[in-house]
């Protein structure tokens, strides 16, 4: 299949008094197919909204590659097929729905008023036709930016954390309308950091930090394997419990939850927590989490860019597709 | 087609266009723009600023909303006109002709206001402020010289206000008819203004010319009353200097025909003689004869200091200066009054204790000037005394130098600072100072200066006959 | 072309709804609705102060319309970040810049048209309803309008680098300096005092800088009766210097902005 994004160690760097030359974004090979929805992840100035702007042109990179649909990246033709809703998106208030999709439709020589009605329709604000921008709810306005990104009838869309600061039911129907774009053959290109929704709704995902691409690939293969949880008893954990490597810890209200990957004997952990006198209430496997697998790339350093704090090089997992 | 690529391969054209675009604006402005600008949009019209602005001067201005600045501050001098607080206005004055040297109005206001407003207590005018407002007035003309009303405006201060240099006013009203917006009405006073000069047959043309003109405009319109009113008048102004004229023996004299009684031959002795009496600190009195008996006559008596800058005769040097300095020399006194004359005799206390400011007495030697010329007397003294004083004399007092071609009375006498103060030695008696040829009238009758019954001579007594 | 035509509507739309523009516009009404007061306080000189007072109000006003309304155009555009969903469109930058300019110079020129209407009734009012003099008034507020635009320009460019507080101190003392400047220059060339070297590169700033005082044309239509040959020609010729000076700006403000990190 065609990729609707790649990226070739693609850069982007800036020059800082103190620190001399910054990489926010450094050497990105990023691959999106077509017909996907494709998570970006990273924590808070990891990159994202950079990669973004590189890749739609916005700013320049300063070394590599971008190809979107096939087309360098800044291409008019490509601009065309894409469309982008930003995170806390702003619109012209005095407009009402039908004027903003208006103005944005004559920048694609879009001037069909039924087009623009059937796509207020589709996201629900078919009964606020007359209301101006200014009165709309920050649901509405992420509704109307979906509709403004939907006006080219986009092949590939970006939308920058689309499901932030809503209820489980906005949620719901954002997340509904992501799904239908994939049926429709669109390709998603989404950033969030609610981990839940984007194990949901993404084929494929890539979690950036600093930079740079710490986990990439098919959801299904990042997250085989399980965990086991152990919750046990007491005011501390013995040190004979926190030595073993991989075995993460998080206080509970009466005593303290063991976190085991794959990797590490379950047998071990239950022998060394009974040999140091600790009662265990419970043992329960569970499956590997987005989150989880978040915790264990981001880690414990999950500094901002420029931040030369990061002690630990977390290794790309390239994934390998049947 | 990359967006990036596209703009990379247009800077070669955008930088040829910008340095085309550069060019055209330069070229443009340096030789069309700016100096069109300067000789019609710029409120100097081409002479921005008066002689000697310097450029930190011009900077104080603000450009483009001089006008508007100027405006608002004109609008503040009117308040200031109402409450009288006329020091207040000159500055005024001057930021408004900087900043707009075309509001004509301005210049003749503020030319009228410096010539006429600052008085003393009794009405007499600051003197000192003459050269100013003439400097003002000049400076108008300058910075608007395709209208009338400047030049017209200035002459009048000449004739007017200064009332003396008739030739100057004669200039400046020359100059004014030459503009083609003068009004019809005011070109009457320029044939004045000859007569006055002396130039009787010039004074004549002019009307000759003005009658002619007046009478073709009444033709082409009967329906305005204007019209006929201005060919009426100067109707009658022809008829009246042709019989003066003939009076004044001047056709008798340009055709060798010998004069009769009713010219000014002989020339009648004036007699003149004064006395002034520092009658209180810095209360002059004057008193004195004058052998004249129709009333009309004023003698101008001038006290001033005995170095006063630019001093003349009976005057000063009033177009002193192209600079418009609104400070006159306050260190510096000069007092002008004049003299009516009743009854042969003339009485006059002028009272210069209320007015310390215009009146300083810093120097210790001042000038008492008594003077007297026929070109500024009424005309039925005219009559008799013509336009340069031919029919006038005095044995002690006649001079022909201080004004060229005139005849005039004039005599100087020296007073002090102590004197006029009271101080010193003068403390306790009364310093008078006197022309030779003066003595004190004992007689009470009705005949002194001070009696309010004036003795009118019958129009042809033998009283003409001294 | 199309993209130019929508942006600079939807600025035109923006900038008639600032509050602060509509501010500063309506302290400028209210001054020509009293400006008439003014002119009967002067005696004498009455329609003279009152045009000045008029044509005055309205070139101030229209200058701070002018530099407030696009000082923050582009700077609130990347803030608020509407400039994302624009330029992610097939928009070119230029095609943006170009647009927002010509947006905000239709606006303006809309509310220097509403306050020329008010100049032009209460005029008319004060004349005792003769209109004769009207149409030389009117010349005024059209040289402003491209003074106005020459102005926009300049702050446009400007906020393509600058923040909005730095580039409103810019673009107003570029516009005092380029209003002071002719007089200025004038009184340098006719002094004699004035060195050659200072002459030469007065010479130089009097031709490199926008000249704005080339539009202040108020003087004969605030003192009238002055003879003016070939008066079109000139206004011909600066509405060409006009031209030529916004393109200098809009070529130098699309290279920078390309360039821009947004």
């Amino acid at each position: 299949m065609a990729a609707a994004i790649e990226t070739k160690q693609l850069t982007k760097s800036y020059k800082s008094r103190i620190q001399g030359n910054i990489s926010v974004v450094d050497s990105l090979d990023l691959v999106v197919e077509e017909g996907e929805i494709f998570g970006f992840l990273g924590p808070n100035g990891a990159g994202k909204t950079t990669t973004i702007k590189m890749l739609l042109g916005i700013i320049y990179p300063t070394s590599g590659e971008g190809y979107i649909l096939g087309k360098e990246i800044g291409d008019m033709d490509v601009h065309k097929l894409i469309s982008y809703l930003p995170e806390r998106p702003y619109y012209y208030d005095y407009m009402t729905g039908p004027e903003l999709l208006k103005f944005y439709g004559s920048l694609f020589g879009i001037n069909d008023t039924a087009r623009f009605d059937s796509l207020l329709e589709r996201v629900n604000l078919h009964r606020d036709k007359d209301k101006p921008i200014s009165k709309y709810s920050k649901g509405m306005m992420q509704r109307i930016g979906l509709a403004q990104s939907l006006l080219n009838d986009p092949k590939l869309l970006f939308l920058d954390e689309p499901t932030s600061g809503f209820d489980p039911i906005a949620r719901r129907e954002i997340r509904d309308l992501i799904l239908s774009f994939r049926d429709e053959g669109r390709t998603v290109f989404v950033t969030s950091h609610e981990l839940e929704e984007v194990e949901r709704i993404c084929d494929r995902v890539c979690i950036i930090n600093r930079g740079k691409i710490v986990r990439q690939g098919r959801l299904s293969e990042l997250l085989k394997g399980t965990r086991t949880e152990i919750e046990i008893l007491g005011s501390s954990v013995p040190a004979v419990i926190t030595n073993i490597q991989g075995v993460t810890t998080r206080p509970l209200a009466d005593g303290f939850l063991l976190d085991v990957p794959e990797i590490v004997s379950v047998n071990d952990v239950v022998d060394a927590t009974r040999g140091a006198g600790v009662t265990i209430t419970k043992i329960e496997p569970r499956k590997l989490r987005l989150e989880d697998l978040y915790e264990q790339a981001v880690g414990n350093n999950p500094g901002p860019i420029g931040d030369p704090g990061l002690k630990k090089t977390i290794t790309v997992e390239e994934e390998t597709t049947a | 087609m990359n967006m990036k690529n596209n703009t990379s391969a247009l800077k070669p054209i955008l930088i040829g266009v910008a340095a085309a675009c550069f060019a055209g604006q330069a070229f443009l402005q340096s030789q069309f723009i700016f100096p069109k600008w300067k000789q019609d949009f710029s409120p100097g019209r081409g002479k921005m600023v008066a002689n000697g602005l310097s450029p930190d001067q011009m900077l104080f201005a603000l450009t483009g909303f001089r006008e508007m600045v100027a405006g608002i501050l004109w609008v503040r001098a009117d308040s200031f006109f109402d409450s009288g607080n006329y020091d207040a206005i000159l500055p005024i004055i001057r930021l408004v002709t900087i900043l707009d040297p075309r509001q004509i109005d301005v210049y003749a206001t503020g030319m009228w206001h410096i010539g006429y407003n600052f008085t003393d207590e009794e009405q007499r005018s600051d003197r000192r402020y003459i050269p100013s407002a003439l400097a003002l007035g000049k400076e108008g003309c300058r910075s608007n010289p395709e209208t009338y009303e400047m030049f017209f405006e200035t002459g009048w201060m000449w004739y007017h206000k200064i009332d003396d240099d008739y030739s100057n006013a004669v200039k400046w009203f020359e100059e004014a008819q030459k503009r083609p917006d003068m009004l019809p009405a005011r070109k009457n006073l320029l044939s004045n203004a000859y007569e006055r000069n002396g130039q009787v047959d010039k004074s004549l043309d002019t009307l000759f010319s003005l009658y002619d003109s007046a009478r073709k405009t009444f033709g082409e319109d009967k329906s305005v009353f204007g019209n006929r009113q201005n060919r009426d008048t100067l109707e009658r102004k022809l008829d009246t200097t042709l019989v003066r004229m003939g009076q004044r023996g001047w056709f008798a004299s340009k055709e060798g025909r010998p004069l009769t009684g009713y010219d000014v031959n002989p020339p009648f002795d004036v007699n003149f003689s004064c006395k002034v009496s520092v009658v209180d600190r810095r209360v002059l009195k004057f008193e004195g004869t004058w052998g004249v008996k129709p009333v009309g006559t004023r003698i101008r008596a001038v006290l001033k200091d005995a170095d006063y800058p630019n001093a003349e005769p009976a005057g000063m040097l009033w177009d002193s200066s192209n600079d418009v300095n609104l400070d006159p020399p306050r260190d510096k006194t000069f007092m002008q009054e004049q003299l009516f004359v009743k009854n042969t005799r003339f009485n006059k206390k002028v009272d210069m204790s209320k007015d310390p400011t215009m009146y300083p007495f810093s120097g210790d030697k001042y000038v008492l000037e008594l003077y007297y010329n026929a070109r500024s007397a009424p005309p039925h003294i005219q009559d008799k005394f013509g336009w340069n004083g031919e029919g006038m004399t005095d044995k002690n007092w006649l001079n022909t130098e201080i004004r060229p071609g005139q005849r005039v009375i004039y005599a100087t006498l020296p007073i002090t600072k102590d004197m006029i103060l009271r101080r010193g030695e003068w403390r306790d008696k009364v310093p008078v100072v006197k022309t030779s040829n003066f003595k004190e009238d004992t007689s009470k009758s009705y005949n002194s200066g001070d009696s309010f019954v004036i003795d009118l001579p019958a129009l042809r007594s033998d009283d003409r006959k001294q | 072309m199309r993209a130019i035509v929508s942006i600079a509507t939807t600025t035109v739309g923006e900038a008639i709804r600032r509050r602060v523009l509509l501010i500063i516009l309506l302290i400028g009404v209210l001054f020509l609705a009293v400006a008439p007061g003014l002119g009967v306080l002067s005696a004498r000189s009455e329609t003279t102060v009152l045009r000045g007072m008029m044509l005055g109000v309205i070139q101030l006003t229209s200058a701070v319309i002018a530099i407030v309304l696009t000082v923050y155009m582009l700077p609130n555009e990347i803030e608020r970040r509407t400039i994302y969903t624009i330029l992610s469109k097939p928009v070119m930058r230029w095609q943006f810049l170009i647009g927002k300019y010509l947006g905000s110079i239709l606006a303006l020129g809309l509310m220097m048209l509403l306050m020329t209407a008010v100049m032009v009734f209460f005029f008319w009012w004060q004349q005792n309803r003769d209109f004769s003099a009207v149409p030389d008034l009117l010349k005024a507020p059209v040289m402003y309008f491209i003074q106005m635009s020459l102005l926009a320009a300049v702050a446009v460019f400007f906020s393509t680098f600058v923040a909005p507080l730095v580039n409103f101190f810019l673009s107003g003392g570029l516009y005092l300096l380029g209003s002071l400047f002719n007089p200025f220059f004038q009184t340098l060339q006719e002094s004699q005092q004035t060195p050659p070297v200072a002459k030469a590169f007065a010479w130089v700033i009097n031709t490199a800088l926008p000249n704005f005082a080339n539009y202040n044309i108020q003087n004969p239509i605030i003192n009238p009766g002055q003879t003016i040959a070939n008066e079109g020609a000139y206004y011909f010729q600066v509405t060409v210097y006009g031209v030529l000076y916004i393109g200098i700006l809009l070529v130098a403000g699309i290279w920078v902005f390309d360039r821009r990190e947004v």
